[in-house]
């Protein structure tokens, strides 16, 4: 069976579509800004994230549809609104148009959810000492929230659920939505994540770990001082082939494959032994030789710590091939979305094999000698790439890799 | 513990690390220049150290990287005490 890319949304610190996520990928545009949203800012060590740029929710939404929507709901409808009309898909209407929306399946990933709501409603509770909550504080907050929405605005009956496993969420969703699409269960899976964590309690919670920098995200740089925490969303509309071709679909690249793994080792240390298993894995779910690859999306977060782990389990997989492959994170770029930053890092990789270039991974001053790799260092390098990998690291140690092929009518 | 090293907040901060590191410590290895890692201490660890010693001390203590000239460092036993005397001082 094989899963193409039909439809794609973006919603991230680089803009409010695709167009704008990919211009500013592949011209190194660093996307970390003052945070805005905190009005507690002068408690915050770390006072940069990669938020969506000058967002207003009262420009996008109705105050009832607001009563429901969670920042990260928002996020997500956005980005679903572009995705599945950039694939040309309809749900309601027509017989087939609802046939169809039975044998289609929201799956989506956040690694907090509704954490705006959360923590404004608690907030209230705790502090202000409020005698009650609004009532659609737990609709509004749950994880699922973003999912269930996606399906209600667009009809979609299927299969529908969201994927929580940090910052390995979305790349996780769409593993799950392969599998589904594999059984024969679904013909169309609209999936990706979204994330709003840039709230008073989330970015505190981030300082107290010490894996977030004040300054900018230099992934692999021997000078890194950890990740800039990101914002947004995306949505990855995949179909099977045979689908996609009989309704006459444009296909952007095709999905190879996907490999999972658990390190069973820490909460929060990173395990070079898990990741490479995670990239093995997928090699074989794809059929693929290590020689296949030419690009890697690494999770590439800029801490201390995964950098060199990830580092040694690409040399790990790759063996001498290592040397030959193009490694990037654009995370330099569009910060940590956390669930979303697997679908956002999708667009990035699906947009590497259209334009065939590499993006860079942009603040890269200076080589560690733990991090031996090709980085791609602070400008895009035009190259040919078949086949890439997009290699996503959660905290709590659940690894998810998933292969990307060009697609060439 | 060895005498040299009994005044506060210094003592403060090696009851915080003997504390952290419980019975499984070997007390004659626990000296100024004694570097964090050969006691066992890793990177999480020191950050849940740093975390008793802000909240002892109510201190801030930065990260290294936001720090220039790189003068913040977490590898030795001295290292802990000279952040908290310099933030302390600095108060």
């Amino acid at each position: 069976m094989r899963i193409v890319i039909t439809g794609m949304g973006a919603v991230s610190s680089l803009g409010y579509d695709v167009e704008s996520f990919v211009k500013g990928i592949h011209s190194g545009e660093v996307a970390f800004r003052p945070i805005q949203q905190i009005p507690e800012i002068d408690q915050l060590r770390v006072k940069i994230a990669a938020e969506v740029p000058d967002y207003d929710e009262t420009e996008r939404f109705t105050k009832k549809e607001l009563a429901l929507y969670d920042r990260f709901t928002q996020f997500q409808l956005l980005s679903a609104r572009e995705a599945i009309a950039d694939a040309g898909l309809e749900f309601t209407g027509s017989l087939v148009n609802q046939s169809l929306s039975e044998r289609t399946g929201v799956v989506m990933g956040s690694a907090i959810g509704g954490q705006t709501t959360q923590e404004r409603n608690y907030k209230r509770l705790y502090h202000d000492k409020a005698k009650r909550l609004p009532p659609l504080t737990v609709p509004k907050l749950i994880p699922n929230a973003a999912s269930s929405h996606v399906t209600m605005e667009f009809g979609i009956k299927g299969p529908s659920f969201t994927i929580a496993s940090a910052c390995a969420s979305s790349a996780h969703s769409m593993a799950q939505s392969c599998m589904m699409l594999r059984s024969g269960l679904i013909d169309v899976a609209v999936t990706g994540g979204s994330e709003a964590c840039i709230t008073f309690g989330t970015v505190k919670g981030w300082e107290a770990l010490r894996v977030t920098s004040n300054t900018t995200c230099r992934p692999f740089s021997k000078d890194r001082t950890g990740m800039i925490l990101g914002e947004g969303s995306g949505t990855i509309i995949l179909e099977t082939l045979e689908h996609a071709q009989e309704r006459g679909a444009k296909i952007y690249a095709e999905v190879l494959g996907f490999g999972m793994s658990a390190d069973a080792g820490n909460i929060v240390q990173p395990s070079s032994d898990g990741a490479a298993r995670a990239m093995k894995a997928a090699l074989k779910d794809a059929q693929l030789k290590p020689e296949d690859i030419q690009y890697i999306n690494a999770h590439g977060t800029g801490t201390p710590q995964n950098d060199p782990s990830e580092t040694a389990a690409i040399r790990d997989v790759f063996g001498s091939h290592a040397d030959k492959l193009a490694v990037s994170s654009t995370k330099s770029m569009h910060g940590h979305a956390l669930g979303a930053a697997a679908a956002l890092e999708t667009i990035a990789v699906v947009s590497a094999l259209q334009h065939q270039s590499a993006p860079p991974t942009m603040n890269f001053t200076e080589a560690d000698p733990k991090c031996d790799l090709d980085y791609v260092p602070n400008k895009a390098r035009p190259m040919a790439i078949d086949i890439a990998l997009n290699n996503s690291f959660a905290f709590g140690g659940l690894n998810a890799v998933v292969v990307f092929k060009r697609w060439q009518d | 513990m060895s005498e040299e090293i009994q005044s506060t907040p210094q003592k403060k901060v090696l009851e915080i690390l003997v504390n952290y590191l419980g019975e499984d410590v070997d007390a004659n290895k626990l000296t100024l220049e004694a570097k964090l890692e050969d006691l066992g201490i890793d990177s999480m660890d020191v950050v849940e150290i740093i975390f008793d010693l802000e909240e002892t001390f109510d201190i801030d203590v930065p990260n290294p990287g936001d720090v220039e000239g790189g003068t913040v460092k977490f590898d030795s036993v001295q290292d802990l005490i000279n952040i908290v005397k310099n933030l302390i001082d600095n108060k």
